[in-house]
């Protein structure tokens, strides 16, 4: 028998921002800035999700002069379905540093 | 003053170093760089993605606060089997338990070391049996796994010894050597156990017949002389000064790459510290220390409790060996390999220069 385990608060933030551009390809930097969250917690997250196929990535395939190409995240179809299952369940309990940042909402990043 | 003065001239010479080469990037970017290897081969590809992320953060403190986020994914990157956890943390307290028992029975002023060595490496072989792929096995760095298992268990060997012939010489009231040392062998241990992902080709090369070198040349000086190592200059030997430069300076030559003359040289220290430490304290215990000729000495013995001499003297040795073998000595040598990595990287531009055809 598989046993699943609750998301994290943090991760249901990160699947909440992915999931409401689902076709949208989004940047790392992007999502941390989002949410206010910094990159030592955000990268486990997208790491883990990918883990366990609810993420699919893909670099950036424009090269644009004096940067590396980006790395870019997007749900899968069971992600969004994972997504929509949680955020239900979790939607009162979101940090707070992610309810202030949605006062007043900087553009997320997609490509 | 003498320590102080090391440790500030360390200081800016490692501040020069992150300083330079600004073409690389600035500090946070050649720290992020630098770290990406470190991560386990199924990950290299997300400290990439960190890295180009962080090539769009701007600000001063934006970016340090991303490259701090980077290392500490890097440090504690998401386990691949997060299964294995709670199986090998479990034989690994009762392993640790067990040596706990048989010390307090055998060796009760050695208990908290055992307690601690085997609880920080039970620790470590959970994290490395939870985050590892599959490990690579090439023959250099299975030897590197040997030769590092076996200066730690021989650096053990030799604390356990002095502790069974002269038990008052290991007494720690304080534990606070007792836990340094552990942290520092299981530190040591895991930097060296590591080199397979932080070093392909030249690097575990240089590093073993450095290591081999110094090894030999360090047990003959200290057990075939019955000189025994006294402070810090000892430890800064002509013999760990020379392996540690040969390693660094052969290795980015080889490579032409500074940053792997760099991981050999470190390697070396890492592999040596132990093997130096053991040959130091066999030569101390191969010494008769009947009688007090130092005058400090002669002054203090009353006063410190000990029942005899010989504990007095190697409770001394082994405080001083811990603190010079393991942390005084490898900053200093650490400078010698970043300086040896660019002497040997400098070495190589200029013999391709005068390469005939060129």
């Amino acid at each position: 028998m598989t046993r699943t385990r609750r998301p994290s608060a943090q991760t249901v933030a990160v699947l909440q921002a992915l999931a409401e551009r689902p076709d949208d390809w989004h940047y790392g930097y992007d999502l941390c800035a989002r949410l206010g969250m910094p990159a030592g917690s955000m990268y486990p997250i997208l790491i883990r999700l990918a883990d366990r196929r609810l993420l699919e990535t893909r670099w950036e395939s424009e090269s644009v002069s004096g940067r590396p190409p980006r790395h870019l995240y997007r749900l899968t179809a069971t992600g969004r379905a994972y997504a929509t299952a949680n955020a239900a369940a979790t939607s009162t309990t979101i940090p707070a540093t992610t309810n202030a940042r949605r006062s007043a909402p900087p553009r997320l990043g997609s490509a | 003053m003498p320590v102080l003065l090391l440790i500030a001239s360390m200081a800016v010479v490692a501040g020069l170093w992150l300083r330079r080469g600004r073409s690389d990037g600035d500090t946070p970017t050649r720290l992020v760089t630098a770290a990406i290897p470190a991560l386990p081969a199924h990950r290299r590809e997300w400290g990439q993605a960190m890295v180009a992320e962080l090539a769009q953060v701007h600000g001063r403190a934006q970016r340090w606060r991303f490259a701090a986020g980077v290392l500490r994914v890097v440090l504690f990157p998401p386990p691949r089997h997060p299964g294995r956890a709670l199986p090998v943390a479990a034989a690994g307290v009762t392993a640790a338990t067990v040596a706990t028992i048989a010390a307090v029975r055998e060796v009760p002023n050695l208990s908290v070391f055992v307690a601690t060595l085997s609880l920080l490496l039970c620790g470590y072989a959970t994290v490395a049996g939870t985050r590892s792929a599959r490990p690579r096995r090439s023959l250099p760095h299975v030897i590197v796994a040997a030769i590092a298992v076996i200066a730690a268990t021989a650096a053990v060997a030799t604390v356990l010894r002095v502790a069974v012939t002269h038990p008052a010489a290991t007494a720690d009231p304080t534990h606070v050597f007792s836990v340094l040392f552990a942290a520092l062998l299981t530190g040591y241990l895991g930097f060296a156990l590591a080199a397979r992902r932080l070093s392909d080709g030249a690097v575990p090369w240089w590093a073993l017949a450095a290591t081999l070198a110094s090894g030999g040349a360090w047990a003959l000086t200290t057990l075939a002389t019955s000189a025994v190592p006294d402070g810090v200059s000892a430890f800064l030997s002509p013999v760990a000064t020379a392996a540690t430069l040969a390693a660094a300076i052969g290795a980015s030559a080889t490579a032409a790459d500074r940053t792997t003359g760099v991981r050999a040289g470190a390697l070396t220290i890492a592999l040596s510290a132990p093997l130096h430490f053991a040959a130091g304290m066999t030569a101390q215990l191969r010494v008769h220390h009947d009688t007090l000729t130092n005058p400090y000495d002669i002054a203090a013995f009353p006063h410190s409790g000990y029942p005899d001499a010989a504990s007095y003297l190697l409770s001394d040795a082994i405080a001083g060996a811990i603190l010079t073998g393991f942390v005084l000595s490898p900053i200093v040598l650490g400078v010698l390999a970043l300086l040896g990595a660019a002497a040997g990287t400098r070495l190589r531009q200029l013999g391709t220069r005068s390469a005939p055809g060129r």
